[in-house]
């Protein structure tokens, strides 16, 4: 194990910095060894456990310590800070979902999710960032000895779209508070994983809420630190760069990157969900504003070969939507309804075979933009809810009804096939 | 413009071919032509660039900028709408002005909370010249209640007058998209205001939001008038970007709307909308629709 240096974590106090650990880890069996830099606070009960064992540490002052005192006295620092601030948030119970979050109060409430929720969620880390922070994504799993397929929803590509990250949250709660008593719910985790990331941008999140509330891309530095951020929605590998869709000047919004693939937070999320795409039916990223539910392509105005199923579920899931609050959202593909783009995460993951690929644009449509009241995160999150479980119902209906369906008509058939040869002779 | 219902003027594709049909054949021809031209469009399938029809996105910029136009010239920040539903009437292009969308569409109020069940009508022809900003508006709007407009309006305008320490606003909304109460009466009157400016930078590809204001540079009232400069900030699309721009303003209920503004990524000088009489637009029959 090489020596690592002290991690740079923005946006945190100096002493924190100074406490700031560095955990060598593996990295969810894909054998790369990783340095993981946490915050002390950020640590649960997961890292402490599996990482404190066979893993070297470091203190930022790059004094190795060994292992067993720093496993306790990281306990004991994560203790005292939660005991220390004490503010009510900090508690699950009275965690607002009502509100938009800075990054430190998801990182927080992600692991107090998992470990309120231990029997069905797992936080599991995806990659590191630019700025090196750790992404971390929720696996809502109900243990069962049959083989799973994955929905995935990831939020806040653009870091300004502050409703995004706030409906995965809403997402997550409403699954955790209605698995066990709500049929329609609970039969989903039979049969399917969730796999949520609330913040996928989390250097421009984190941004918006120092510094621009306003900027959208990531925060890689080019150009010796004049320019600033990737489109990290124009840098997956498909049809990259193309002109008109996404932009080869690191001053525009559009930017897609040094080449596809090229940001560290696209690379996390393309790598891992290109090591499950065998097993994940559906892809959702979220973002605002539009009130739009986008089909495959925005790169070209060809369509995918089931695009008369996607916009058929897509609609039903904006009438559902409707009903909810009498919001409008409009469906069809980014290219017809909306505007051409290269190298969106729902193109790329339509063409390495996910068969439901969407992409949400949620509230509003022009009147407050990125920067939604508040007040109307609720109605926001509860309407798009509807349109997600319409989906998965859609999803569920195809995949374990129908199949049933299938072999009960096949059964009739034979049947009635067999009776007619034998009253026939 | 050719009314509704009637023959348009198919593009004509270059060079013009010579045409003598049959002398027998030509009241068929005609009757054939007549039939095409009470379709809602009209178009020459065998041209090899022929135009084609508006795209959902193209209907959704025409009704964009048709509203923007409407808002300004109705001069009331109480009567701001927002857009509802669009649907194509009909079409047009001529290479030499440009791309002609005619459509109606649906509006709401601008405001969440003010939002009553019955929906605002507009039907619109909008002109999007070639490669120019700023298409050519004509619409008209119902139902238009005017009285109860200028008695908002009247309200609004007290309101502004009291407004104290309007200088020193530093950012509407906030991050969380807060705005005080007392302070959205002076957003409203920003986003009029920038109902102009998006009106005029409006092209077949590109769109306009306002998001926020982003500092108060003059606020002046009198009995007469409200003299407001400010800088609001527009997103731009499809390009993503921020915009900001610099709006000044004099506004007196149901009589003067004058807007100039200088944007900071224009190269020309400020643009000025003149003197403009803001007067609500006379209501139409919908009958036919």
């Amino acid at each position: 194990m090489s020596t690592v240096p002290p991690g740079v974590v923005q946006g945190i106090s100096p002493v924190e910095a100074m406490l700031a650990v560095g955990l060598l880890h593996e990295d969810e069996g894909r054998g790369v060894g990783v340095i993981t830099f946490f915050r002390l606070s950020q640590l649960s009960r997961h890292h402490e456990g599996g990482d404190c064992k066979g893993t070297r540490l470091w203190r930022s002052s790059q004094k190795a310590v060994p292992r067993d005192n720093l496993c306790r006295s990281l306990a004991q620092h994560r203790k005292q800070v939660v005991d220390k601030t004490g503010s009510p948030w900090k508690s699950l119970e009275t965690y607002s979902y009502n509100k938009y979050h800075p990054m430190e109060e998801i990182y927080q409430w992600m692991s107090q999710i998992s470990e309120k929720h231990a029997e069905v969620v797992t936080q599991h880390f995806l990659g590191m960032t630019y700025e090196m922070r750790p992404m971390y994504y929720l696996k809502i799993s109900q243990p069962s000895n049959n083989p799973k397929k994955i929905i995935w929803m990831d939020c806040g590509i653009h870091a300004r779209e502050w409703i995004a990250p706030a409906f995965c949250q809403w997402f997550v709660k409403e699954i955790l508070q209605n698995y066990t008593d709500n049929p329609r719910i609970s039969r989903y985790l039979r049969n399917l994983d969730f796999y949520v990331l609330p913040v996928l941008n989390i250097d421009g999140y984190i941004y918006t809420w120092t510094t621009d509330r306003l900027w959208r891309k990531s925060r890689s530095s080019y150009n010796n630190g004049t320019c600033f951020g990737s489109d990290l929605n124009r840098n997956f590998n498909v049809s990259w760069c193309s002109k008109y869709c996404a932009s080869q000047n690191c001053e525009d919004l559009t930017f897609c990157g040094t080449g596809p693939v090229s940001e560290p937070e696209t690379k996390a999320v393309s790598s891992f969900v290109e090591s499950k795409k065998e097993d994940i039916l559906c892809f959702l990223t979220i973002h605002s504003y539009g009130q739009f539910i986008l089909t495959p392509y925005g790169y070209t105005k060809n369509k995918p070969s089931n695009h008369e199923e996607l916009i058929q579920v897509g609609q039903k899931a904006a009438n559902a939507l409707k009903a909810k609050h009498g919001t409008n959202y409009r469906v069809g593909s980014s290219a017809d309804i909306l505007y051409a783009t290269s190298g969106s995460s729902r193109d790329w993951a339509r063409d390495i075979g996910i068969p439901f690929s969407y992409t949400f644009e949620l509230r509003d449509n022009g009147t407050y933009g990125f920067i939604l009241p508040e007040v109307q995160v609720q109605p926001t999150c509860e309407e798009a809810m509807e349109a997600v479980l319409s989906i998965l119902d859609d999803i569920y209906a195809k995949y374990w009804l129908s199949n049933t369906a299938g072999k009960v008509t096949s059964t009739t058939v034979l049947l009635s096939l067999l009776w007619l040869f034998t009253s026939l002779l | 413009m050719q009314p509704r219902g009637q023959l348009r003027s198919a593009p004509r594709p270059g060079p013009a071919r010579p045409f003598a049909p049959p002398r027998a054949l030509l009241p068929l021809l005609l009757l054939l032509l007549a039939l095409r031209g009470a379709a809602a469009t009209l178009k020459d399938p065998g041209t090899v660039d022929a135009p084609e029809p508006p795209s959902p996105g193209m209907l959704q910029q025409a009704a964009r900028a048709a509203l923007h136009f409407f808002n300004f010239r109705a001069g009331s920040p109480s009567a701001l709408r927002v857009l509802d539903k669009v649907q194509e009437v009909g079409w047009q292009v001529d290479p030499t002005r440009g791309y002609q969308v005619n459509l109606v569409f649906s509006t709401q109020a601008y405001h969440l909370q003010d939002r009553e069940r019955r929906l605002g009508r507009c039907s619109a022809q909008v002109l999007f010249k070639n490669q120019k900003p700023g298409p050519a508006v004509t619409v008209r709007c119902a139902p238009l209640p005017e009285k109860h407009m200028l008695r908002e309006d009247r309200l609004l305008f007290k309101q502004l007058k009291q407004l104290k320490g309007a200088l020193n606003v530093s950012s509407i909304p906030d991050d969380y998209g807060n705005i005080d109460p007392s302070l959205r009466p002076m957003w409203d009157l920003a986003v009029l205001g920038s109902s102009y400016v998006m009106w005029e930078r409006t092209t077949q590809f590109l769109y306009y939001y306002p998001l926020r204001i982003s500092s108060v540079k003059q606020w002046k009232t009198s009995d007469h008038a409200i003299d407001f400069d400010y800088i609001i900030l527009l997103h731009e699309f499809p390009t993503q970007e921020i915009i900001p721009c610099h709006i000044h303003l004099i506004w007196y209920p149901g009589k003067w709307l004058k807007v100039s503004y200088h944007c900071e990524d224009m190269q020309t000088p400020e643009a000025s909308s003149g003197t403009e009489e803001g007067s609500a637009v006379a209501p139409t029959d919908f009958s036919n629709f």
